[in-house]
């Protein structure tokens, strides 16, 4: 079993070592063999542990990492169910979204470096997934934003990627600041990083250290998973190659915010007013993305907002009190969202990077395989009843629903008008950018793509479709992941609502479901697709709520303003300055120099130069034997080097 | 002053002097003669300090083999001593010599000032007790070492061969 | 009647050894001879060895004077070939001749 774990851990970073140390003289096909050969390799170590572990948790400690007196931490893992799932799914995606980049990045120079970063991503995220020590949480924590950095910036010589990246990584940074406090913090009262030691002992904690502590993980939770107010480096994110959208940005590196919270959730737990901020930051943000998704018209930032929203469930979902619904719901996400970018990425390819919905067109008759699968996608992504996402959010809104507290009332508002605009905003997408154009455009594709990318997605599309069965509200199979959870601290199998309130629930998140994209339908499948106007409203959500605006006055324009002052007033004048004050010392000198020049140094010009050059020329010879490159004067050295050692020891022996 | 202790000094008088002799000649094969004369002595040395087993592997390895090595090579070079006026040799050694007298000054002041001079005690380390000492603690060294004669073994061959 | 020398004086003739074979190696221009003052200043350093070895009364200086006469034998071997290849190269055995360490 322990053996089983590290060469889950083990068998991406290999990949990593060996395509960073090899991969440039190996043929494209290695490369790419050996990547994915990595990633499969550590989905069977993920299924065989899940099935070794028979539902217990199991505690490894790899090996001891640092230790200064007492600040020591080892390499260790955790594996419990609730780290079983998340191992098992981020491999399975990881190992698709690798089969479908191998195909989809054929054409691009930088094969290798693309190759080294996502195994090397996967390795981080798996560290997440099963580590102990929060220290080493902390190192996959930032191994997987490194990578994101590297990856959405893949495509660097373009300065609007690179920004992109960056935008991305400072972002994330603010999170993580938080967490390094948290860390202090959970050092300085528990003497310990590791999870499980926290969780058993956190009964002890007063409120406000249990609220602190939590709203610190809250903090680094925002920036990994771009929520608000760190939501404005995911839209940008999606400069980066598609795969690399779908891996990331959709199910791993952003869930990990809302994963660190479930394993920690015992420790959160302790304090309602997180759990109440928690679950509002999650609905806030999930009503706000839903908004602005619905303004995009680049097929990417909607799937960007779209992720926002739902992560917003999840952490409403935590803030609840249910992480079985919210692991339900990010391994549902998972499934569709990563399909969704995978399926508009062989969209993107085929039209020649043309991003924009409202240039498609015609897709049912150009790229079959790509319109089914999207619209498997979308319709699981809207919670259509009884397929894909439906179970999952249904879960977290009946969560919301009965969680005692007014405010949570309201957060169930806003998840539920959420929830309507969802289908609204992903059928638009589907309406404007699939069908059949009404002029006809689009007779002919610009690029044939590899018939793999598609069918390599349909097990994607299938698990999508049907994950609602993982844990269905009743009859066979009830509650099925939620029982396997039963033992992670904190999960609750079932959420222990009367059977009236669940049927009510899941009738109205049917009808709302089906009214949107009722509504959807006449907007935008009956009248002709036209790209809005950005002014007013429209602009409004289209960016974002002007949040990156907002980000850029308060803090991008002080700091450049400040630069250019600094810059300006004080840099360069005082460069000017110094050459001018220079000047002024030379003049004197120079008057001096020519009265001499001219009085005495002709006096002296025949005997005075010639006899010191003459001088000099001997002692430079003189001199010059030091280098003489002769055997024997090197030897004399070391000699006389020896015998100043000793006179200096003999001389101040009398110190010792 | 004992017999132990005028015995040693009159061994450190031959060894000093014939190294001295054997630094300075000109004729490379006088000094290599003075030389094995100079580690005779020191095996004697050894002998009277307790190492009976060093002693005769100072005078197996150093004077037997080294020296005789040393003989060997100049004798198939055939090494002339340099026709140099006495007054260049002498120039020549002016530098190194101060330097050296320097440092044997500064080296006496040093055991000069460092206290705590004890007798050396008499006693003998037994070939048998050395043995079993040195391939007890030692014998990774050992090991090492013996590896390390190989590879300067392959090092001469290869050095040294004929380039046709 | 039960002792030898006071420790110092061995130091002191290892010492004059020491600085006899330095000196050697400083002045002298033939090949051979600064290989020879080396052999000197290691057999100079093994009977300080040994002395401290009588003077702790313990066996490790002995054991390392084995070690050094070993490494010296290896030492001569590796060097007198190399003087050999030298004279074969350049027919001199003078010192001042060999100038590439210059810049």
């Amino acid at each position: 079993m322990e053996t089983v774990l590290l060469l889950l851990l083990l068998l991406p970073l290999g990949g990593f070592v060996i395509n960073a140390l090899w991969g440039r003289f190996l043929p494209r096909r290695a490369v790419a063999g050996v990547a994915c050969a990595a990633v499969l390799g550590a989905l069977v170590c993920a299924a065989t542990a899940l099935i070794l572990a028979a539902d217990r948790a199991h505690d490894f400690t790899f090996f001891q990492w640092f230790g200064a007196g007492e600040f020591a931490t080892a390499m260790n893992v955790h594996y419990d169910p609730l780290a079983a799932i998340m191992a098992l799914m981020v491999t399975f995606v990881a190992s698709i979204i690798h089969l479908y980049s191998a195909a989809f990045m054929r054409d691009d120079p930088d094969y290798v470096r693309f190759f080294c970063y996502l195994n090397l991503f996967v390795f981080a995220m798996l560290v997440i997934t099963t580590a102990d020590s929060l220290v080493f949480v902390y190192l996959g924590w930032e191994g997987v934003g490194f990578c994101s950095y590297a990856l959405i910036g893949f495509w660097y010589q373009d300065e609007a990627n690179a920004n992109a990246g960056r935008k991305a990584f400072i972002c994330t940074r603010v999170g993580d600041i938080a967490f390094g406090v948290a860390l202090g913090l959970f050092f300085a009262r528990f003497g310990n990083f590791s999870i499980t030691y926290i969780n058993s002992h956190a009964a002890g904690l007063s409120p406000t250290l249990a609220t602190l502590l939590a709203l610190l993980l809250l903090g680094a939770a925002l920036g990994k998973s771009a929520q608000l107010p760190l939501t404005v480096w995911l839209p940008d994110a999606m400069a980066g190659p598609t795969p690399v959208s779908a891996l990331i940005h959709a199910a791993t590196m952003v869930t990990a915010g809302t994963y660190l919270l479930m394993r920690l959730f015992p420790l959160i737990l302790l304090s309602p007013p997180a759990m109440l901020i928690i679950a509002g930051v999650g609905s806030i943000t999930a009503l706000y993305a839903a908004f602005a998704a619905l303004a995009q018209w680049d097929i990417k930032k909607m799937l960007a907002y779209s992720t926002i929203s739902q992560v917003g469930y999840m952490f409403l979902a935590v803030g609840a009190g249910d992480i079985v619904g919210g692991l339900f719901h990010l391994v549902s996400h998972a499934f569709f969202k990563s399909l969704l970018f995978l399926a508009a990425g062989i969209v993107i390819q085929a039209l020649a990077e043309e991003h924009n919905i409202f240039r498609m067109g015609s897709l049912r008759r150009l790229l079959p395989g790509a319109y089914w699968l999207f619209l498997a996608g979308a319709i699981s992504l809207s919670a259509f009843p009884m397929l894909g996402g439906f179970f999952s959010k249904d879960r977290i809104l009946l969560a919301t629903f009965i969680h005692p507290g007014g405010a949570y009332l309201i957060f169930w508002l806003l998840g539920l008008a959420a929830a309507f605009l969802t289908p609204l905003y992903t059928f638009r997408v589907f309406f404007v950018a699939f069908p059949e154009r009404p002029d006809g455009r689009r007779a002919a594709e610009i690029h044939v793509t590899p018939r793999f990318m598609a069918w390599i997605l349909w097990p994607l599309a299938v698990c999508a479709l049907g994950d609602g069965l993982l844990n269905l509200p009743g009859g066979f199979g009830k509650d099925f992941l939620g029982y396997y959870l039963a033992s992670v601290p904190g999960a609750r199998p079932e959420l222990g609502a009367a059977a009236a309130t669940e049927w009510a629930m899941g009738l109205l998140s049917a009808a709302t479901v089906l009214a949107s994209m009722t509504l959807a339908y006449f907007l935008y499948r009956r009248r002709p697709a036209r790209e809005p106007a950005l002014t007013g409203f429209w602009g409004l959500l289209f960016s974002g709520f002007y949040l990156d605006r907002l980000y850029g006055r308060i803090f991008v324009q002080p700091y450049q303003t400040a630069a250019r002052f600094l810059w300006r007033r004080i840099d360069d004048p005082y460069d000017r300055g110094l050459v001018r004050g220079a000047r002024a010392i030379f003049r004197p000198y120079r008057a001096m120099a020519a009265f001499f020049w001219v009085k005495i140094d002709e006096v002296f010009l025949d005997d005075g130069v010639v006899w010191a050059a003459g001088g000099l020329e001997t002692l430079s010879r003189r001199l010059g034997r030091w280098t003489s490159g002769r055997l024997s004067t090197y030897l004399k050295m070391l000699l006389l080097g020896l015998t100043i050692l000793f006179g200096a020891l003999a001389l101040t022996w009398h110190l010792r | 002053m004992n017999l132990y202790a005028g015995t040693f000094y009159l061994l450190a008088a031959v060894t000093l002097g014939s190294t001295a002799l054997a630094v300075t000649r000109r004729n490379l094969m006088h000094a290599i003669i003075y030389l094995v004369l100079s580690f005779f002595g020191t095996a004697l040395l050894f002998f009277l300090l307790g190492a009976p087993f060093l002693a005769a592997l100072e005078v197996i390895i150093y004077a037997g083999a080294i020296m005789v090595l040393f003989l060997f090579i100049v004798m198939m070079l055939e090494i002339r001593p340099a026709e140099q006026p006495w007054g260049a040799y002498l120039r020549q050694w002016l530098p190194a010599g101060v330097l050296g007298a320097l440092s044997l000054a500064a080296l006496v002041l040093i055991i000069l000032a460092a206290g705590g001079d004890p007798s050396l005690p008499l006693a003998v380390a037994s070939p048998r007790e050395f043995g079993r000492f040195l391939f007890q603690k030692y014998w990774f060294a050992v090991e090492i070492v013996s590896f390390l004669l190989l590879v300067a073994l392959v090092g001469a061959l290869y050095l040294g061969r004929r380039e046709e | 009647m039960n002792s030898l020398v006071p420790y110092s004086h061995t130091l002191v003739l290892a010492g004059g050894l020491f600085f006899l074979g330095a000196a050697c190696t400083a002045a002298r221009r033939s090949l051979v001879m600064i290989l020879i003052g080396v052999e000197v200043m290691l057999n100079a350093a093994g009977l300080a060895l040994v002395a401290a070895s009588l003077r702790w009364q313990q066996l490790d200086g002995q054991a390392l004077v084995i070690f050094i006469m070993c490494v010296a034998a290896a030492e001569v071997a590796v060097g007198l070939a190399l003087i050999v290849h030298c004279q074969r190269r350049t027919g001199s055995l003078d010192a001042d001749r060999y100038r590439l360490l210059k810049d």
